[in-house]
């Protein structure tokens, strides 16, 4: 059975979470697909290819904005958020459970083609990190900070740079959702001001800058990059973990459609967002991870065919973050295609007649190339 | 450098040597040919119908009746038509000799080729058109006169021109290693009001840079210089030149510039030393973004543990090191296949300590 009052707030700091595992076979047969097993922690290759369940609680806390949307939709439409065990996660989950933290942050790159899941794997490993009690610090899509951007304005702090304070309050709030209590027990280290008469005095909690930020939309940009650099100096200290976790990390060394007020065009350096966000890629701070996905869907001015690390990140990229490890998403296997499968079939979803033969399951098979995107896209209508 | 031979003189009987000796005939030339003979072979469609119906009709038609005055006649047939002969293809041999039906570059002749050919669009649910009276078989060029054993006739008429093979070149290597430098020449011979063809003035220059005396810097340097006319998978560099009018005035501007290129690439210029990573050919290590990460990433880990006073040359030499240094530079000269992936993979798990 599920319990479904744990909430993070309860998790202990350090260690494991205090939830209890029962790998009770369940009352109604609920197939071989399933695992009640619903704490990250405790994944095994014994839970490869089966889908554990996050409570939806859990899901509003933990991913306030890092859920594809397709997952989104199907989670409303089933109530309830069923997430596959594959390989890479639990490949990731290892290297992150034997990491030394007094090393400087490793950096995971998790590469593949387009649908195969590289955002869920990361979001496994961000609800990993959350039971674990990480500070979880979760870009859901760096593709949206170098396109499309209404207001640019220019950076107060720092002349030739532009800030994006509609994204950064977006960001800010959702961080807030998602950290609650570290909000409270980080304190500043210096003063900081926000134009003439705000200022924010040395060891006030962090919670306040965030406030600043949301209430203060102009400042909301230089109040991310205050609450970055706090996090990255006194992660080292060891009170707490840190996780840095960015999706579609290679918007951050591309081109941007973007245009200042005389129309030339706006390299990523000049935008404040990114500039703080490619220090914290940096691997000189200590006490926690970097898992960052490389994503084509979203990506300006890469061929629709390109997924490898260097075609994406091209050769500013990959020497910034040289040396990673690279971890890469396959399609599905024969075995999680049947977890799958039995999922849809289970749920009701696939209506079709045909649909619940051998020869359908093939069909479905051969028509999805295993590619688990094509297969949630090939299921909708059928 | 050894010299090559002044013209092309592998005109010997060997297999592909033929295709130097580009002898084209001028399609232009036998004009006067094709309408001869096509009036002679086909009587009827001269007369403006091209349809492939129109020899079958109009024989059918006055077929039976060929020369009775009271025929009825539609359009302007003539009264008095002569039966169409049967196509000459109905009385070849197999064992024909085919230069003799067509011995110089003529237009097709339906009648004088014995093949079943069809050509063209078809119709809704039909077929090509046959070859009578197709126009588009006549349009596009043929080489029917350019068979195998036209072509050897055409060897042996030429042999009492050619000199013997030399025999101590036997092999191709052997022709490589003595005569390094290929000149192909291309003379023109046509029948008409001048024998001068300017075309015949192009002379194209192919040498191995491998049997060129060049060191590293000098090669990298030669194959900028040239840019496309150097060719990577055969390191063939092709010089053609046509600048002057007359043939041996291009031959020795084409030895010229291989001579200047030579001597050039042997220098080093001052500006050289300005040479960025973005003109490099390919990757090095050494110096590269990548080094310099891994042994900052590695002093860290050093710090921390706190393992002091160990030198970047002591880590540039360990194992995990070099290890790292070969999947790099595999990764970004070669392509990035799932192998050079893992063998990165693994490389930086040792590197940075990771275990599973």
């Amino acid at each position: 059975q599920l319990d479904h009052g744990c909430a993070l707030h309860t998790a202990a700091r350090d260690g494991l979470s205090s939830m209890s595992s029962q790998d009770v076979p369940a009352e109604r047969p609920r197939a071989v697909f399933h695992t009640s097993e619903s704490d990250p922690a405790k994944h095994t290759e014994q839970h490869e290819a089966r889908l554990y369940n996050i409570p939806l609680e859990e899901v509003k806390a933990v991913f306030p904005h890092g859920l594809p949307h397709r997952f989104q939709q199907q989670i409303r439409t089933f109530n309830e958020a069923r997430v596959m065990v594959r390989k890479p996660a639990l490949e990731l989950l290892a290297y992150l459970r034997a990491s030394n933290f007094a090393h400087p942050a490793v950096r995971y790159v998790i590469y593949g083609e387009r649908g195969t899941g590289k955002t869920m794997t990361l979001c496994h490993v961000l609800h990993y990190c959350s039971r674990q009690g990480w500070l979880v610090l979760h870009i859901p899509d760096a593709h949206l900070w170098v396109k499309n951007c209404k207001e640019l304005l220019q950076s107060s702090y720092k002349k030739d740079r532009l800030d994006q304070p509609l994204q950064a309050s977006v960001w800010l709030k959702n961080f807030k959702t998602s950290n609650e209590r570290f909000l409270q027990e980080i304190k500043t280290q210096k003063k900081y001001m926000w134009g003439k008469q705000e200022s924010t005095e040395e060891g006030r909690p962090l919670g306040e800058v965030v406030e600043q930020g949301l209430a203060r939309v102009r400042s909301a940009t230089d109040a991310m990059g205050v609450v970055l650099r706090e996090i990255k100096q006194q992660s080292h200290r060891g009170s707490f973990r840190l996780l840095v976790a960015v999706d579609g990390v290679n918007a951050l060394w591309g081109r941007t459609t973007l245009r200042k007020e005389d129309k030339s065009p706006v390299s990523p350096e000049e935008l404040t967002l990114v500039h703080n966000l490619r220090k914290m890629l940096r691997n000189d701070w200590s006490g926690g991870a970097i898992v960052t996905t490389l994503s084509q869907t979203g990506s300006l001015f890469k061929p629709s065919s390109a997924y490898t690390p260097q075609e994406l990140l091209g050769k500013e990229g990959f020497d910034a973050l040289d040396p990673f490890v690279p971890i890469s998403v396959p399609n599905y296997s024969p075995r999680e295609f049947e977890s799958c499968y039995g999922y849809y079939l289970e749920r009701k979803w696939l209506q079709h007649e045909k649909a619940h033969t051998e020869d359908g399951k093939a069909e479905l098979r051969f028509l999805s190339g295993s590619n688990p995107r094509q297969l949630d896209r090939l299921a909708g209508p059928l | 450098m050894a010299a090559g031979a002044g013209r092309c003189c592998r005109a010997g009987l060997s297999h592909g040597a033929l295709l130097s000796w580009a002898l084209p005939f001028p399609v232009a030339l036998s004009q006067a040919v094709l309408s001869r003979t096509a009036g002679g072979a086909l009587g009827t469609p001269r007369w403006g119908r091209a349809a492939s119906s129109s020899a079958a009709a109009v024989s059918g038609r006055e077929g039976p009746q060929p020369r009775e005055g009271s025929v009825r006649r539609r359009g302007r047939t003539p009264q008095f038509v002569r039966s169409a002969a049967p196509p000459r293809t109905e009385r070849m041999a197999v064992d024909q000799d085919w230069s003799s039906v067509y011995p110089t570059a003529a237009a097709f002749r339906p009648a004088s080729v014995p093949l079943p050919i069809r050509m063209g669009y078809p119709v809704k649910r039909g077929v090509p058109p046959p070859k009578e009276g197709n126009l588009e078989l006549i349009k596009i060029p043929n080489f029917l006169h350019l068979t195998p054993p036209a072509i050897k006739k055409h060897c042996a008429a030429l042999k009492d021109f050619c000199t013997e093979w030399p025999s101590a070149l036997d092999s191709d290597e052997k022709c490589e290693q003595h005569f390094p430098i290929e000149i192909e020449t291309v003379d023109y011979v046509s029948s008409g009001i001048s024998i001068w063809n300017p075309k015949a003035r192009v002379v194209t220059l192919r040498v191995k840079l491998s049997n060129l005396n060049l060191d590293d810097h000098a090669k990298k340097k030669l194959i900028k210089l040239v840019g496309e006319r150097y060719c990577r998978e055969t390191d063939v560099l092709t010089i053609t030149t046509d600048r002057c009018p007359l043939r041996r005035q291009n031959y020795d501007y084409g030895m010229h510039l291989l001579t200047v290129l030579y001597h050039e690439s042997w220098k080093t210029e001052k500006w050289e030393s300005e040479k960025s990573e973005e003109d490099m050919e390919e990757y090095i290590w050494e110096n590269s973004h990548s080094q310099k990460n891994a042994l900052d990433t590695l002093l860290q880990i050093k710090t921390s543990e706190n393992v002091s006073n160990v030198t970047k040359e002591e880590l540039l030499a360990s194992e995990v090191v070099k290890n790292y240094r070969n999947s790099v530079i595999a990764l970004k000269n070669n392509s990035e296949t799932e192998s050079n992936m893992s063998q990165y993979k693994e490389s930086v798990k040792k590197l940075l300590n990771i275990q599973a």
